[in-house]
């Protein structure tokens, strides 16, 4: 290697370092939050009765942190050391560099501290409300603007699969967060999506899933064509199958979306095109997988000595097992099993814990030693990190998929009767308990494997050499011969704008398909079934619900399944969430669908149940919500948040959006009398308790039903 | 120590020799074979395909295949069919006649300790639910049959469930007449009345 000198250009890989360490730290936040998360589910006083601690907040802020923060600062880092060296240039702007890289951390914050506080959109990995969804805008066109400037002064004429994926990723990834984060401000820290209903549902789940593909899929896998064949030492195993594969998945993953709302009330044609496509995402899938492992062939051995080779055959070994496992669920009998349980969580933990989480371990024992001139401190103890952070997954993966199957084989067992085994909700979950404590073992021991390395590489770094040589960007690229013409996909390789055009052309096919006839609802609507608009101290309850983030415990969609229909009611309709802006069907029951719980309770026992859920179900794990009773609703901005929804076509009367505020006073009146009488204290009718129960007792009793 | 150092010789493997290296595809020192789509492989993606695609016909364009609506009817009718059968093979029972069965009152007492105290009291005295040891009833005249009515049905739209899904005939039967049995029991803080008085 080379002495870096002030003439020749090196490769910027200072950015590289600073990535790598920031992937470090926000991991282990990203991992602790998620060990407090599954801790506060197996044992309910983990949630210290603090508001910016209860579950609602700590998990968005968990699944937002592992994704954004700990992913993509691990995807920054190998983008950025991978591309210079692929492209043979360094990177278009140190500017941009920077600004990216510092943009990103400050969002991280601004993200950590809005979700403790309870701003929220309430929709999954997209809770960051609108001034934040500006700022990510603002600097994935940074990041893009320096990936494609850096690729038009490239020095190899072919763009290397590895870009591809890049490519397919900063495009799709932009398209994702525009359209699904379409609002309208009511004030500095809130808005309200355009989307409702099925709408923003299938929009939610476009781009929900469209997260997984093209934020911890596409660019992982341009990480794994760049670091497996470097790592081993050995050339890709089939070009073709590269070529296939990726064109495959860029087009084939977009339509994916509805398998996550399989037997709502999204129209039947929507989930059969969600179920297909991920079928036919299999092969795509695994066509990866096999190309990182085969590429292995001849380098076996030295699997079981090397560390990073170990962590990097692992991740592509569980990648192939979730996109084995993702077909497998999305098949609709297999839903209706899964659909709301556990097993999902199993599923996405496989996939990131195995996956993401693996590769990125790979791929920063790999770059630490070059990145910082020095050798790894200790092979061993990466080498334990690799086999606890193992055991750690197994232990996960396996305590999910069992409480999973159990739960949903509970919620579906029905006697000779045809009556409900298990009809009290609760049992279903007194059941998983236990497995909620292995769970955050197995979370315990990926952390302790995680807290090696980055002992690790503390030590590593205090012994690196205090001026670093960088590596020269060689000045020109030595001439390939070229022996036959070229074939026309070789052509495009050397064609950055078509390229791109070609991708966005393939992500853009399914998402037109898809979303474009539910833009026009109304067809969808049948008039009969009048849907009543909430009153606006149901609305501002329903803020109370979207900011403490009751829906990642509990739907608001009961399947077209007999044992939701048993349990909870007749099946939601698309005209029920027909205002709902945002919806709020949730993916998860920890507790009981919510849907048709109007009137099923009277209003006391809300009071009592939000108070300390223990009062009434003993067993129960939901958390306690005691600040509902002292915080107060803002009435005021009632007709500021009821001009918007007018303005996207919630039909409220100008007499409504003018008195909101009084018009929700009057209400809150008669519920906190009517509290009082029951025994509650005095002065709840400016509370958000009051909100809260108002828009829990509407619930299912709006009409929308035959 | 940077691999750069030490230039790849893919070559290398005995086995591998034989597998072209496609000219011209170096990056960074990363080569590429030119290996053809395994088989298997391409058949599973062909499998996949053509299956979705029938699937597709079958459910969507055709419509031959049930919607999901449609299949959800047919399973509730079938489990319709299983309660109506196992109803009308149920004995009908004197609920009178348990009145002084102690054994169901006791257990009529352990469902509502563990059901019903939560809203009427441990007691009955009445609390989110209405008193139920005195005179005053919402619903019928407090006779046990009102009160099975009732607790079956519930009163949904006020607060009380029904409780017919919840529970097994028996036990609903045992709770009204526990129910039933605590009549003038007076006990402390007991709600006020709701309702109309029954006089006997
Ligand atoms: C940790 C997950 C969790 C969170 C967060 C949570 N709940 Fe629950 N909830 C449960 C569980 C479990 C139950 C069932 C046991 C019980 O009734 O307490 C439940 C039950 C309920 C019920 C009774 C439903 C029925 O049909 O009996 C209501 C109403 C409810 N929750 C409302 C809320 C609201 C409102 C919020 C947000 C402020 C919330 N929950 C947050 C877990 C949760
Ligand atoms: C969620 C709270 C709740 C639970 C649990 C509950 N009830 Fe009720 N119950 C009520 C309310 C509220 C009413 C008053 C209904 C009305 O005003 O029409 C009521 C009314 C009644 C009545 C009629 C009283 C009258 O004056 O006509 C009976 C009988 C009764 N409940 C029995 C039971 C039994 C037995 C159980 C347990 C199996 C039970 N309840 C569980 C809330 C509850």
């Amino acid at each position: 290697m080379t002495q870096s000198h002030s003439l020749a250009e090196v490769y910027d890989d200072k950015i590289v370092r600073s990535f790598v360490l920031a992937t470090l730290f926000w991991g282990l936040i990203a991992f602790i939050v998620g060990l407090l998360a599954a801790l506060q589910l197996a044992y309910w006083p983990f949630n210290f009765n603090l508001e910016w601690l209860t579950y609602g907040r700590i998990r968005p802020l968990h699944t937002n942190a592992a994704i954004f923060a700990f992913a993509g600062n691990a995807i920054f880092a190998g983008i950025y050391y991978s591309t210079q060296r692929l492209l043979k240039t360094r990177m278009f702007s140190d500017l941009l560099s920077s600004l990216h890289f510092w943009g990103w951390q400050i969002l991280i914050v601004s993200a950590a501290v809005t979700l403790l506080l309870g701003f929220s959109m309430g929709k999954e990995y997209a809770e960051l409300e609108w001034p934040l969804d500006i700022f990510i805008t603002l600097i994935w066109v940074i990041f893009a603007v320096n990936f494609f400037g850096t690729l038009s002064r490239r020095k190899e004429k072919h763009m290397y699969v590895a870009i591809w994926f890049y490519i397919a990723t900063i495009i799709t990834v932009a398209v994702l967060h525009i359209v699904n984060s379409i609002e309208i401000p009511v004030s500095t820290f809130k808005s309200y999506p355009v989307w409702s209903g099925i709408q923003d549902a299938l929009v939610q789940w476009w781009y929900g899933h469209n997260a997984v593909a093209f934020f911890l899929t596409t660019p992982f896998l341009g990480l794994m064509y760049y670091f497996i064949p470097k790592a081993a030492d050995r050339p890709v195993y089939s070009y073709r199958l590269s070529i296939i594969h990726f064109w495959a998945l860029v087009f084939l993953y977009i339509w994916a979306g509805p398998h996550h709302l399989l037997y709502t009330a999204l129209p039947d044609w929507a989930q059969t095109l969600g179920m297909i496509f991920s079928l036919m995402l299999w092969a795509p899938s695994w066509g990866g997988m096999i190309n990182g492992l085969l590429t292995l062939r001849g380098a076996w051995h030295k699997v079981r000595t090397e560390p990073i080779l170990k962590f990097l055959v692992t991740a592509v070994t569980f990648y192939g097992m979730s996109t084995f496992e993702g077909p497998l669920l999305s098949i609709k009998s297999v839903s209706a099993l899964a659909h709301y349980t556990d097993w999902i969580i199993a599923h996405v933990h496989g996939g990131t814990l195995g996956w993401n989480g693996f590769l990125t371990f790979g791929m920063i024992y790999y770059l630490v030693p070059r990145l910082w001139n020095t050798q790894l401190h200790s092979k061993k103890l990466a080498e334990w990190h690799f086999w606890i952070g193992l055991l750690g997954i197994i232990i996960y993966y396996i305590s999910m998929w069992a409480a999973g199957i159990t739960q949903g084989l509970m919620w579906r067992a029905v006697d000779d009767k045809g009556k409900l085994v298990y009809p009290d909700f609760i049992e279903t979950v007194t059941r998983i308990v236990p497995l909620y404590w292995v769970r955050a073992l197995g979370g315990a021991l990926f952390i302790a494997g995680f807290l090696l390395m980055i002992y690790n590489i503390w030590k590593t770094l205090r012994k690196a050499p205090q001026t670093r040589k960088e590596e020269i960007v060689p000045q020109q690229v030595p001439l390939k011969t070229q022996t036959h013409p070229e074939t026309s996909h070789r052509k495009l390789e050397g064609l950055v704008t078509v390229f791109t055009v070609l991708v966005v052309l393939a992500v853009l096919a399914g998402s037109i398909i898809e979303i474009y006839p539910t833009l026009s609802l109304h067809n969808y609507i049948d008039p009969l079934k009048r849907t009543q608009p909430y009153s606006p101290l149901e609305i501002a309850g329903r803020d109370v619900y979207i900011s403490e983030g009751c829906y990642v415990c509990h739907s608001q969609m009961i399947r077209k399944l007999p044992e939701d229909v048993l349990r909870f009611g007749p099946a939601s309709t698309i005209e029920e969430s027909f205002y709902d802006h945002p919806f709020q069907w949730g993916s998860k029951r920890t507790g009981p669908d919510l849907a048709r719980v109007g009137g099923k309770y009277p209003a006391l026992w809300h009071y009592r149940h939000m108070m300390n859920p223990r009062d009434l179900i003993p067993q129960s794990i939901m958390p306690n919500y005691p600040w509902l009773e002292q915080k107060k609703v803002d009435f005021y901005v009632l007709r500021k948040k009821f001009s918007v929804l007018k303005r996207l076509g919630v039909p409220y009367d100008e007499n409504t959006v003018a008195n909101a505020d009084k018009i929700a006073e009057e209400q809150a009146k008669t519920i906190a009398a009517e509290l009082k009488n029951g025994g509650a204290p005095a002065g709840l009718e400016d509370k958000e308790i009051v909100a809260l129960i108002a828009y829990l007792q509407a619930l299912g009793k709006k009409g929308g039903t035959p | 120590m940077n691999s750069n150092q030490n230039p790849p010789s893919p070559n290398q493997n005995k086995s591998l020799v034989d597998e072209a290296l496609i000219e011209g595809h170096e990056y960074d020192g990363i080569k590429e074979l030119d290996n053809p789509l395994p088989a298997w492989w391409l058949f599973t993606f062909l499998i996949t395909i053509i299956f979705s695609f029938l699937y597709w016909i079958h459910y969507d364009l055709t419509a031959t295949g049930p919607s999901t609506s449609a299949e959800l009817e047919m399973e509730l009718s079938q489990l319709q069919a299983l309660h109506s059968a196992a109803t009308s093979k149920e004995p009908s029972v004197d609920l009178q006649s348990l009145v002084k069965n102690s054994k169901a009152l006791e257990v009529g007492q352990g469902v509502f300790a563990a059901r019903c105290a939560v809203c009427h009291g441990a007691k009955a005295e009445g609390q989110i639910g209405p008193n139920l040891t005195d005179r005053f009833w919402i619903h019928g005249k407090g006779t046990p049959e009102d009160i099975l009515q009732v607790v079956s049905k519930g009163v949904l739209e006020k607060g009380m469930p029904s409780w017919e899904s919840m529970l097994s005939a028996t036990e609903i039967q045992s709770v009204s007449v526990y129910v039933f049995t605590l009549k003038n029991s007076n006990p402390p803080n007991a709600k006020a009345p709701d309702g109309t008085e029954i006089k006997e």
